[in-house]
């Protein structure tokens, strides 16, 4: 319930407040209204009133920011002649203390809190905060929600930290992680699949694929893992065969079992739904931890299983071709069909792409021998199932062509959160300056005593007026991703993930670096440009110094 | 001489003034008996008063209460005033013929 006199008490504090800000020349005219306030009656009216003067006076004053001269007052007195023109100073205050206030109300918005945090991710490699691409960065948020999930036995948010531990590239926490997320709840199992990926040495391997094979017997993954493990063991010991008939047998068999398997599942929209359920139920918002973006590891796959596949297809194929020249049709059509059947299976599961050669090659050959046979109607199934292959090879090409480039939209939205972040922070820079040395030269805290220099006014106006309008656009370039964001969160929808994706990761490039490639450089001149600055403003300090010492000395 | 624009609301408050042309009268007072918001009411009083064709002045009513602000035409004020209405009313008599359906 609202006390009936506070609209009278909101009524004159916000006519005094305009007639602190308004021009001296209608200070009178101020106090008239605030005097007249006291004989208007109801509170309710009163409010009305005061709004109306206060708006005239607003105006006033605005017009002095505007026009200096429109509001000069009538000088009485020598003194008063050359004393500092107050009213104009008040008004540039108010109007800074207005622009700042304003641009802090922007984060009581948690969308505002999110893009400012997305704006601050170029910033990431200049200043090494979280070596994102070169791991071994602790994050602490994630690390408190490990703390939390372990102190509630969660073993989602357990594997959800265990994932992202993963990719960052914090093996062994990634590992104590995810077994104890297994540990809690073995429906989680296939989380070994998902960190053991980008952990391929990880001597865990050989304990995750037999338990990840137990648990899930039919999936072609854990013995792709086996076969990559084999793969970087072979390389760390220097030993690394190139063909796929001199690989070890513990390799073949590994490969043997993953092309026999009936099903390949990267537990992908598995992983995606654990992470909606773990960010609902954790509240958590950061977007960079929300959307774990299984691409950049293969597909999900682990890095070799595409290379390994490729060759023991090929090996497969030859195999074929050998049994199919001894007259051995019906051996050479398993060999080329566990080709294909494979092909089939690890194209949907990432891309035709990377099965385009062996698919391809497998279906002629299989139509070959039926065109061998006189089977002409299967010859012709086995032709239209190459073209189709083609046509899907063309459209993940496509696809992907316009992934890896993102649309203009997101890029120039990044774009455009990455400058107002950092005019936001050049702003406050200012501001701060502005204010320090209004500080230092009133060497005093209290506001009467301040003192504040034209200069420092108009740097702290400019500042204050670039940091609301960096604030203001910073909030609506972001406000379409949070959205995106937040529908994936609350309703699983999983449209615009992908324009999502690209935008964060263009946030992640700091402005004036062309992609991913240029970002040392851009660093390097990042800190070229800063280590002149300071030269130079060491330059000029030292400069003043002397120029101040040399009539000292001189008088001395 | 330089005159403000004479809108009708303005023409409203000189009215007013008008009427007790030697009066003093507060901004409350003229806001209730013009019905114009004090948003429209003082950049007028302000506008009469830069082209001195209203005084102002500080009174104090009574004890504990703040003086008020009060407002009176000045002589150029009230010419202006009474030329303008003197004026408006010739032009309605001119203008009656035409509306009375000739009962002048």
């Amino acid at each position: 319930m609202i006390n009936a006199e506070f609209p009278r008490r909101v009524a004159t504090l916000l006519l005094r407040f305009a007639i602190w800000i308004a021009p001296h020349d209608t200070h009178d005219w101020g106090r008239g209204m605030l005097s007249e306030l006291h004989h208007v009656e109801g509170n309710w009216p009163a409010l009305l009133w005061s709004l109306g003067g206060a708006g005239v006076l607003a105006k006033h004053a605005m017009l002095a920011v505007i026009l200096p001269g429109s509001h000069r007052r009538t000088v009485s007195s020598a003194s008063e002649l050359f004393s500092k023109e107050t009213p104009m100073r008040k008004t540039t205050l108010a109007a800074i203390a207005a622009c700042v206030v304003a641009s802090l109300l922007f984060f009581l918005a948690p969308v505002f809190r999110q893009a400012f945090q997305v704006s601050l991710a170029q910033w990431h490699d200049v200043f090494h905060i979280s070596q994102r691409w070169l791991g071994h960065g602790p994050n602490p948020e994630l690390e408190a929600l490990a703390k939390k999930a372990e102190q509630n036995h969660d073993a989602e948010a357990l594997a959800f930290v265990a994932v992202r531990a993963a990719n960052q590239g914090n093996e062994p926490e990634a590992v104590r992680l995810a077994d104890e997320a297994v540990h809690l709840d073995s429906n989680l199992t296939w989380v070994y699949a998902v960190v053991g990926t980008p952990c391929p040495t990880s001597a865990e391997i050989d304990r995750w694929a037999p338990a990840l094979e137990q648990w899930d017997p039919q999936n072609a993954f854990p013995h792709l893992m086996v076969a990559e493990k084999i793969d970087c063991d072979e390389v760390e010991h220097g030993v690394s065969a190139l063909k796929p008939r001199e690989k070890s047998a513990a390799w073949q068999d590994a490969m043997a079992a993953a092309f026999q398997s009936p099903k390949l599942d990267t537990y992908f929209s598995r992983q995606r739904e654990l992470d909606r359920r773990v960010l609902i139920r954790y509240r958590l918002r950061d977007p960079f931890q929300a959307i774990s973006d299984g691409v950049s590891f293969g597909y999900g796959l682990p890095s070799y299983g595409i290379g390994d596949s490729d060759e023991y297809a090929k090996s497969l194929l030859e195999s074929g071709q050998a049994l199919e020249f001894h007259g051995d049709r019906k051996s050479a059509f398993e060999k080329y069909w566990t080709v294909a059947r494979f092909g089939q299976m690890m194209g949907s599961a990432t891309s035709e792409i990377f099965v385009q050669r062996y698919l391809q090659e497998a279906y002629q050959r299989l139509g070959g021998l039926s065109e061998a046979e006189g089977n002409h109607a299967e010859a012709a199934f086995y032709s239209s199932l190459k073209d189709r292959a083609d046509q899907a090879v063309q459209r993940d090409l496509a696809a992907l062509r316009a992934n890896s480039r993102g649309s203009d939209l997101s890029h120039w939205s990044a774009f455009l959160v990455r400058f107002s972040g950092l005019v936001m922070l050049v702003c406050s820079g200012l501001l701060l300056i502005c204010a320090l040395g209004v500080f230092i030269r009133g060497k005093s805290l209290r506001l009467t005593a301040l003192q504040p220099s034209s200069l420092s006014l108009a740097i702290g106006l400019f500042a204050a007026i670039g940091a609301l309008l960096s604030s203001a656009v910073l909030y609506a370039g972001y406000r379409p991703y949070s959205e995106i964001l937040q529908r994936f969160i609350t309703k699983g929808d999983e449209a615009g993930l992908s324009e999502l994706s690209n935008f964060l990761f263009a946030t992640e490039v700091p402005l004036g670096a062309h992609g991913f490639l240029g970002v040392y450089d851009a660093v390097s001149r990042f800190w070229f440009v800063v280590t002149l600055l300071c030269a130079v403003a060491l330059c000029f300090v030292l400069l003043i110094h002397f120029r101040l010492r040399r009539p000292a000395t001189a008088s001395a | 001489m330089k005159t403000p624009r004479l809108s009708p609301q303005t023409l409203r408050v000189l009215e007013r003034f008008v009427e007790r042309p030697t009066a003093w009268r507060y901004g409350y007072e003229l806001s209730r008996e013009t019905g114009l918001k004090s948003g429209t009411l003082y950049p007028i009083l302000m506008r009469l008063a830069k082209f001195s064709l209203l005084e102002t002045k500080w009174v104090t009513t009574e004890d504990g209460v703040p003086p008020r602000h009060t407002y009176r035409l000045t002589p150029k004020g009230a010419a202006l005033a009474r030329a303008t209405f003197a004026t408006a009313r010739s032009m309605l008599k001119a203008r009656r013929p035409a509306f009375s359906g000739g009962r002048a």
